[in-house]
C-alpha cells in the first residue's frame, strides 16, 4: 500500500501543471453584462454615406488604404483589414441593395475570446492585464497587444471574420474595433462614460447609435413595433451566437444572410466547443488519474521487461 | 536476448548523401524563414485574413505531429500492453517523435505573427483555461521535453560506451538513474499526446460556421485522437521498413503482424465512428456527388483500404504489402486531418487559397531538417538495432 500510495503522489504533482490545463469549468450559457454596452445598426436608414468608415480611420489614428481602380486612386477599402475597423457594403439584388455596416460585434460569449491563450482578446476587465482605462462589465471586447502571440486561431473562430492581421508587418498586432473606448467623454454619466464609438457620433442619420444594449433592444423592438412593414420583424443579435451587443434591423422582406450576416445558432460556438472538449477531463481529474494509473503499470512491465532480459538495453 | 541485438550507432561520414540535398533544401527554408522575419508572413506567404493558417498549421503542425505519434504507439503496445518485443522499436519510434514534434514546435514559431509573446506561455494566470489551443500549446511544449528525456537513453549509452573515461562514467552513473525515472516519463508521454492530439480536434470545434458539416461535429476530438492512433501506426512500420531498406536495420514481420492488426482496428473503428457520427445526425443526406463528397469518400477510402488491407494474413504476410497498407494508413490520417483544417474550411463567401512557394519551402524544408537530424543522431548514437548479418565486421 506503502507503494501504491507513493506512486499516486508522484503521479499527482508530476501532472498538476497539465491537469490545470485540462481543468473543466462548468460551461453555461453567458447573460449580457449588467453594464453592456453596443450599436444598433437599422439597415432601412443608412445611405451609405460611409462618414463612419472616415471618422473612424480619424478617430483610430488608421493609415489611409488606397485603392487603385479605374485609373484613379481612392481610400475605399472593400472589406475589414488592418486598416479598416468599420466598412460600409452593399448588399446584393436579394436585399435590395441596402447599405450594411460592418465591425466588430462584441459578441456576449464571443469565440475570439474563448480561442485567445492568453486572454489578448478579452471582455473588458477581465483579462490577463488590466489596460489602462480598462472597466469591467461594459462587455466591449478589447485587445492587449501585450499577450497576443500572433496565433490568429481569433480569425478561425470569429464568425462574423473581424479580426485582422497585419501581414506584411515584422512586428504585427491583431487590428478590431474597440468600440472606441479610449475616446470616453470625461465626466459623463451614462453609457459615453464607458465607450463613444466615432460611426455613432457622425451618423448623420442615426442609422448606428450607441448605448447601453438593454436600451438599444428596447429601441429595436419600439422600431419594430412603430412601423412593422417597414422591418422584417426580427432582431439581429438577440440571440445570434449567444447573442451580439451589436444589433441589426434589416428592411421588409430582406434576410439577414443577405446582409452578409450569417446564420448561427442560438448557443454560441464558444459554449459548445468548451463543453465539449472539457466534458472528458472531468474537472482536470481524468488526466491524473490516468498517469498514475498509467506509471503503475509500465513500472511493474518494465521491471518484468528488465528481468527478462528485454530492456532497453541501459549500459551495462 | 543477448547483447549483440542491442541498438548500434549506424556509424558512417555525417555529411554522406543524402546530407548535402537536405541541406540545401533547408537553406532554402531558413532563407525564407529571415525574410518573413523582416517583412512580414504576408510577404512569403499567401494567407489572408481568410485563410489565415495556410498550410503551416494543417501540415506541419497537425500532420507532422500525428506522423510523430509513432512514438505513443509503439509506448502503448511496448510498456502498457507489456509485449517487450517491441524494444527495439521504442529508440526509433521516439526519435521520430521527438523529431516531428520539435518541427511541428519550430513551424508554429514560424507561423506566429507575434512569436516573442510565445515567451509568455508558461506565465499560468495568463492562461485561457477555456481555449483548445492553448492546451495544444503547453502539452505540445511540455511533449517535446519528454521526447528528448526518452531520447537521452541512447545518448547516454552512447556516452557509456564512449573510450573516454569521463563520458563513460557520466554515461553509466546517469543512464542508471534515467532507466529508475523513466516509468514516470513514459506515463507522461502516454497522457500528453492522448489529451493534446484530440484537443487538435477540439480547435476546430470553434468554427462551427465555417468547417464543413461533413467534417464539423462534437466527435471532433475522438477523430483527431483515433487518427493520430492510425497515422502512428502506419508510421512505424513505415519507419522501420525504411530503416531496414537503408542500413539493414531488423525489420521483422512478426513484430508488424501485431502492430498491422492494432492498425486495422484503429482505422475500421475511425470508419465505424465517422459514418456512425454521420447517420446519428442526420448529415448522410448531405452525401452527394459534388467535391466535398468526393473528398468524404476519398478520405473514407483511405481509412478502410488499409484497414481491409491489413486484416487479411495474405497481406501482413508480405513486407511489402504492409508497408504499402501503412503508406495508406498514414495518408488517409493525414488527409482528414489538412481537410478539416484546409480543404473544406470556408470563412466566407470571396476567399480563397493556395499556398506560396514560399510556404511551400518552409514546409518542405523543416521536413528535409527533420530527415538530416534523424540521420545524423542514428550515425552518432545507438538508436536503430542492425541485423546481424548486416553489420560491418559480420556476426561474431
Amino acid at each position: 500500500m506503502r507503494i501504491l500510495r507513493r506512486d499516486l503522489l508522484k503521479g499527482a504533482a508530476a501532472t498538476a501543471a497539465t491537469a490545470l490545463a485540462g481543468e473543466a469549468r462548468a460551461r453555461e450559457k453567458v447573460e449580457p453584462e449588467p453594464g453592456a454596452v453596443g450599436m444598433l445598426f437599422d439597415s432601412t436608414r443608412c445611405v451609405g454615406c460611409r462618414a463612419c468608415q472616415t471618422a473612424c480611420k480619424v478617430a483610430n489614428k488608421l493609415p489611409p488604404d488606397p485603392v487603385t481602380a479605374a485609373g484613379g486612386v481612392y481610400d475605399a477599402p472593400v472589406d475589414l483589414n488592418s486598416r479598416t475597423k468599420t466598412i460600409i457594403k452593399m448588399a446584393g439584388p436579394d436585399a435590395g441593395h441596402a447599405f450594411v455596416k460592418q465591425q466588430c460585434m462584441h459578441c456576449v460569449d464571443p469565440s475570439c475570446v474563448s480561442a485567445c491563450m492568453m486572454k489578448a482578446l478579452h471582455k473588458e476587465g477581465h483579462g490577463a492585464r488590466r489596460l489602462e482605462g480598462e472597466q469591467a462589465g461594459t462587455g466591449v471586447v478589447v485587445y492587449d497587444r501585450g499577450t497576443c502571440t500572433g496565433c490568429r486561431y481569433c480569425q478561425i473562430a470569429c464568425p462574423f471574420n473581424v479580426p485582422k492581421f497585419e501581414w506584411f508587418e515584422a512586428f504585427p498586432v491583431v487590428v478590431k474595433c474597440e468600440l472606441c473606448r479610449h475616446r470616453v467623454v470625461p465626466g459623463a454619466t451614462g453609457p459615453a462614460a464607458f465607450a463613444n464609438p466615432a460611426c455613432c457620433e457622425v451618423c448623420p442619420r442615426q442609422a448606428v447609435i450607441f448605448g447601453w444594449r438593454r436600451d438599444l433592444v428596447d429601441e429595436a423592438r419600439r422600431r419594430l413595433a412603430a412601423e412593422p412593414g417597414r422591418y422584417n420583424g426580427h432582431v439581429y443579435g438577440l440571440t445570434e451566437g449567444g447573442g451580439t451587443q451589436v444589433l441589426y434591423l434589416a428592411g421588409a422582406g430582406v434576410s439577414f444572410e443577405a446582409l452578409g450576416l450569417p446564420r448561427l445558432p442560438e448557443r454560441s460556438a464558444a459554449q459548445f466547443s468548451e463543453s465539449v472538449s472539457h466534458a472528458p477531463y472531468l474537472y482536470g481529474a481524468t488526466p491524473v488519474l490516468l498517469y498514475a494509473a498509467l506509471a503503475l503499470v509500465i513500472r511493474r512491465n518494465k521491471a518484468r521487461q528488465d528481468a527478462a532480459g528485454q530492456g532497453e538495453g541501459e549500459a551495462r | 536476448m543477448s547483447a549483440h541485438e542491442l541498438p548500434r550507432p549506424i556509424g558512417g561520414r555525417l555529411l554522406a548523401s543524402p546530407m548535402p540535398l537536405l541541406t540545401a533544401v533547408f537553406g532554402l527554408s531558413a532563407a525564407v524563414i529571415v525574410y518573413r522575419l523582416f517583412a512580414g508572413i504576408g510577404a512569403v506567404s499567401n494567407m489572408t485574413d481568410g485563410f489565415t493558417w495556410g498550410i503551416w498549421e494543417p501540415v506541419n503542425v497537425v500532420v507532422f505531429t500525428g506522423i510523430g505519434t509513432g512514438a505513443l504507439a509503439v509506448a502503448l503496445l511496448t510498456y502498457l500492453f507489456n509485449r517487450g518485443e517491441y524494444h527495439g522499436l521504442v529508440r526509433p519510434t521516439v526519435l521520430l517523435g521527438a523529431i516531428c514534434y520539435s518541427l511541428g514546435g519550430a513551424s508554429i514559431m514560424v507561423a506566429l505573427g507575434r512569436y516573442w509573446n510565445a515567451l509568455l506561455l508558461p506565465v499560468i494566470p495568463y492562461w485561457n483555461l477555456g481555449s483548445a489551443l492553448l492546451e495544444v500549446a503547453v502539452c505540445v511544449l511540455a511533449y517535446i521535453m519528454v521526447l528528448w528525456v526518452e531520447v537521452l537513453p541512447a545518448v547516454l549509452d552512447g556516452a557509456a560506451a564512449s573510450a573516454s573515461p569521463v563520458w563513460s562514467s557520466i554515461g553509466r552513473r546517469w543512464g542508471r538513474r534515467l532507466a529508475w525515472a523513466m516509468p514516470y516519463v513514459i506515463a507522461l508521454a502516454i497522457v500528453l499526446p492522448l489529451m493534446h492530439q484530440s484537443s487538435l480536434g477540439g480547435l476546430m470545434l470553434l468554427a462551427e460556421s465555417k468547417v464543413h458539416p461533413l467534417w464539423h461535429t462534437a466527435l471532433l476530438p475522438l477523430l483527431f485522437l483515433v487518427s493520430c492512433l492510425s497515422m502512428g501506426y502506419g508510421a512505424v512500420v513505415v519507419l522501420v521498413t525504411v530503416l531496414q531498406l537503408e542500413w539493414s536495420a531488423r525489420a521483422d514481420l512478426a513484430l508488424f503482424d501485431r502492430i498491422s492488426r492494432v492498425n486495422a482496428v484503429v482505422l475500421l473503428g475511425y470508419v465505424v465512428l465517422r459514418l456512425g457520427d454521420l447517420a446519428g445526425s442526420g448529415k448522410l443526406r448531405l452525401l452527394g456527388l459534388d467535391g466535398f463528397s468526393l473528398l468524404f469518400y476519398l478520405e473514407l477510402a483511405l481509412f478502410v483500404a488499409p484497414g481491409v488491407l491489413l486484416l487479411r494474413p495474405a497481406t501482413r504476410a508480405s513486407l511489402g504489402r504492409t508497408f504499402g497498407a501503412a503508406l495508406l494508413a498514414v495518408a488517409g490520417g493525414a488527409l482528414y486531418r489538412v481537410d478539416t483544417y484546409l480543404s473544406v474550411y470556408r470563412p466566407a463567401p470571396g476567399w480563397s487559397y493556395f499556398p506560396s512557394l514560399g510556404e511551400l519551402a518552409v514546409t518542405i524544408g523543416m521536413a528535409a531538417l527533420g530527415v538530416a537530424i534523424f540521420i545524423v543522431v542514428c550515425r552518432l548514437f545507438p538508436v536503430v538495432t542492425v541485423r546481424d548479418e548486416a553489420r560491418p565486421g559480420g556476426p561474431p
